[in-house]
């Protein structure tokens, strides 16, 4: 392949989009060292590089990973179980649906993790509030696509169903609930991820718990490099949980 | 004969409709759908019921099915009235209407599962049912890698998988091309001799009527009445060669005769329907 | 058949139910109120927050707080929906373009933004340039990633008819691009408002000393429960009502 296409190519292009990134910090690099940027403002990116092992070693990144991660998975374990009962629940009392939904799509626009005052009123400055913000976040959309799946079941596999007789039992756990499971999957993705956003969003501002505490804690300290380092691990983490949400998520999902 | 009553069901008929109609409240009045409908199909028999679009032919299929109440008149399986969906009429759908995240397998299996059959008896039936419709090899695919054809006979494998006394199918082939058709036809014709199955056909098609059946039923546009019987005395056993032969061509002219009459009034209804501004049927 | 208007008896209906709902949880929370079961004044009086609310309305101080809040909110829409919407149109029209930067925007797109907020004092100060900083990096991603999935979307067809009458890239982009992608735009621009009130509001309760945030947080410190209360109250109020304005706008003049 001559090198035209190649750089035309679709690995061509992304080997091309993360070269620019690397360039980007090279310049960055650059003009701090020319004096252009102040380097107490922008620590130097190969600063940061070498803050990396400091952070993991004294810092117990991995550690604190792994308690964000905690609170992560708690707060899904709530929502899948609240969000898609309440889902079923929703879709089974039809006035109760045409009352409420409305309501919870209103949840959803609202900046809920504003609440995180009057949770620690009530819940202290501890895991539990990091845990109740993740699930109160993330509980709208799964809500609400577990009524859009349940709902959007097609009118034809009902009718093949009562048309060999089925129980309502057998009607929703093998006809409604697998129609359902794809949509029920893109509202959990969704609310993990408003889930995992909001638990370290809070732990940054209350300054308790995993990684979000780490960076206020080595902002007050005025570590640069290290709050920079540290961001960098918390933007590696989301990609991460980006990344492994979207493959379980299409792992669990029946072909289409 | 002293019997004059036309309508009455033959003595042998395993599936009797007689005087049933069907009435829907719409918001430009009371539409009647199906008017005072009566015919039979004896055991063993293949029968079409062919109409244009908008003749009520699928409210007669929900109806028989036992997926639609209210109604007057009867619907029997070998005397007995049913209401309500029975074991002993499979229905076979129009749309799409095998499960997705299902296999072929457990597709066909499914009637045998809600019937509560232990594993190993359903899965040996069900694997019965998939080859006779000739998709050994695919037991273990999901639908979404199979094509339309493919699909639409897995549907009618879990059907028959139930056992049926009358298979009862809703233009089970309308979303396929007419080659797919033709020889899906074959397909169906073949295993209805086999299994000497009675069948029921609801379609708009014309060769697919006279290609299949031992009757063709002439329905009315709306309200829906049987406007005439045609029998096709073309002889078993056929296959979709048979639609190049003179014999064929007769039939068909036959029924589109009395059809064509029908088509015209359903057009002429719907451009009326535009003008006084109303919605789509 | 789809009626143009739901029967009023069934709307009548569900307006009952939806009243019902509402004096049930009314009812509740002032039943655990007087209870006494949760720490004093936890769950205050409907009446207390009642009246905290109408002492809040009814200060100017709430008035001048808001007008700051409102501004930072505005001047971030304006600059992070703008850029957004030149990246994402620039990413959607060019396949080269998306393949080597829009992972990069989709994977910081679900990032928590407020982590990022210690540096953002450090470039724009404690002041409202670091909250405008805030909404800007919060409304950026949604917008863009919108915009590019809403180009990408248009129908191919309308793109060849303005080529076919020559259009330039600047006729194209005003008189294609932008009509043809109204409603993602408008979908984008409703989230990305939805999280820059987020990220501003956030800030403001980590480290300021006026706007709503900083209101919110200060009833916090002085446990001034009922106040807490009317301030969530007034804030969700506003957010989830402009959303629903935004939402109108894109389905009421859109439709022809």
């Amino acid at each position: 392949m001559r090198l035209k296409d190649w750089a035309r190519s679709r690995n061509g292009a992304r080997a091309v989009g993360v070269t620019a990134t690397v360039a980007f910090f090279v310049l960055v690099e650059a003009l701090i060292r020319a004096g252009l940027v102040n380097q107490f403002i922008v620590p130097l990116p190969s600063q940061i590089i070498a803050s990396i092992p400091r952070i993991i070693a004294e810092e117990h990144v991995l550690d604190r990973f792994l308690q964000t991660m905690q609170e992560v998975l708690w707060a899904s374990v709530m929502i899948a179980v609240v969000g898609i009962s309440i889902g079923v629940l929703f879709f089974k009392f039809r006035g109760l649906r045409l009352a409420c939904e409305s309501w919870v799509g209103a949840m959803a626009a609202a900046p809920i993790v504003l609440l995180y005052p009057l949770f620690l009123v009530i819940f202290g400055r501890s895991a539990t509030t990091i845990v109740m913000i993740g699930f109160v976040a993330g509980l709208a959309p799964v809500i609400l696509k577990t009524i859009e799946g349940l709902a959007g079941t097609r009118a034809v596999l009902l009718n093949v169903g009562r048309s060999f007789k089925v129980t309502p039992s057998q009607q929703f756990w093998k006809i409604l609930l697998p129609a359902a499971l794809p949509s029920v999957f893109v509202g959990l993705r969704l609310g993990l991820i408003f889930a995992m956003i909001n638990i370290v969003g809070v732990e940054f501002l209350i300054n308790f718990g995993g990684l979000g505490q780490l960076i206020n804690e080595l902002a007050e300290r005025y570590d640069l490099p290290g709050t920079y380092g540290a961001i960098g691990f918390v933007i590696l983490t989301s990609m991460l949980f980006f990344d492994v949400t979207a493959r379980i998520e299409r792992w669990l999902r029946p072909v289409e | 004969m002293l019997n004059s009553d036309a309508s009455a069901p033959a003595a042998n008929a395993l599936l009797a409709v007689e005087h049933v109609s069907k009435h829907f409240p719409t918001p430009e009045g009371v539409v009647t759908a199906v008017e005072d409908f009566s015919f039979s199909v004896k055991a063993g028999e293949f029968v079409s019921i062919i109409g244009p679009s908008g003749c009520g032919k699928s409210t007669l299929f929900n109806i028989i099915g036992g997926l639609l109440g209210g109604y007057e008149g009867r619907v029997s399986v070998d005397g007995a009235t049913v209401s309500g969906t029975h074991p002993s009429i499979g229905m076979v759908f129009q749309e799409e209407s095998t499960f997705p995240w299902r296999t072929v397998l457990d597709n066909v299996a499914f009637p045998l599962e809600i019937a509560g059959m232990d594993k190993a008896g359903r899965q040996e039936r069900a694997a019965h049912f998939v080859a006779l419709v000739g998709l050994q090899g695919f037991e273990r695919r999901l639908p979404a890698e199979l094509s339309g054809g493919m699909r639409q006979r897995v549907a009618i494998a879990r059907t028959l998988a139930s056992q049926p006394r009358i298979l009862l199918m809703d233009e089970p082939f309308a979303a396929l091309d007419e080659q797919t058709r033709l020889l899906l036809g074959d397909k169906v014709l073949q295993i209805q001799q086999e299994l000497k199955q009675t069948t029921l056909l609801i379609t708009h098609n014309l060769t697919e009527a006279v290609q299949l059946s031992d009757r063709v039923l002439v329905m009315t546009y709306r309200p829906g009445r049987l406007k005439r019987i045609v029998d096709i005395d073309l002889p078993h056993p056929r296959d979709s060669e048979v639609v190049s032969s003179e014999a064929f061509g007769h039939r068909v002219a036959e029924i589109w005769h009395d059809l064509r009459e029908e088509a015209s009034r359903g057009i002429a209804a719907d451009e009326a329907r535009v003008l006084r501004g109303g919605h789509r049927p | 058949m789809s009626a143009a208007a739901p029967l009023p008896v069934a709307a009548l209906g569900i307006a009952r139910l939806r009243l019902a709902i509402v004096l049930v949880v009314l009812a509740a929370w002032e039943a655990l109120s007087a209870s006494g079961l949760l720490f004093r004044d936890v769950i205050p009086s409907l009446l207390k927050i009642g009246a905290a609310l109408g002492k809040l309305l009814a200060s100017a101080d709430f008035y001048g707080n808001l007008g700051v809040t409102a501004g930072e909110i505005s001047v971030a829409l304006l600059i992070g929906g703008t850029a957004g919407l030149a990246v994402g149109i620039a990413l959607g029209a060019n396949r080269f373009l998306s393949q080597a930067f829009e992972s990069l925007l989709l994977y910081l797109g679900p990032t928590p933004k407020i982590i990022f907020f210690p540096v953002m004092i450090m470039w724009f100060g404690v002041g409202p340039g670091s909250k405008v900083a805030m909404g800007v990096l919060s409304c950026f991603f949604p917008v863009a990633i919108s915009a590019a999935a809403g180009m990408r979307q248009i129908d191919r067809v309308l793109i060849r008819v303005g080529r076919s009458f020559r259009a330039t890239t600047w006729q194209m982009v005003t008189k294609i691009y932008l009509h043809a992608m109204r409603e993602p735009i408008i979908n984008g621009v409703r989230l990305g408002l939805g999280v820059a009130i987020v990220g501003t509001l956030l800030a403001e309760t980590k480290l300021s000393n006026r706007g709503l945030g900083y209101l919110v947080i200060q009833a916090y410190a002085l446990f001034d429960m009922p106040k807490m209360y009317a301030l969530v109250i007034v804030l969700f109020v506003l957010s989830i009502g402009v959303n629903v304005a935004i939402g109108r706008l894109g389905r009421g003049v859109g439709t022809k």
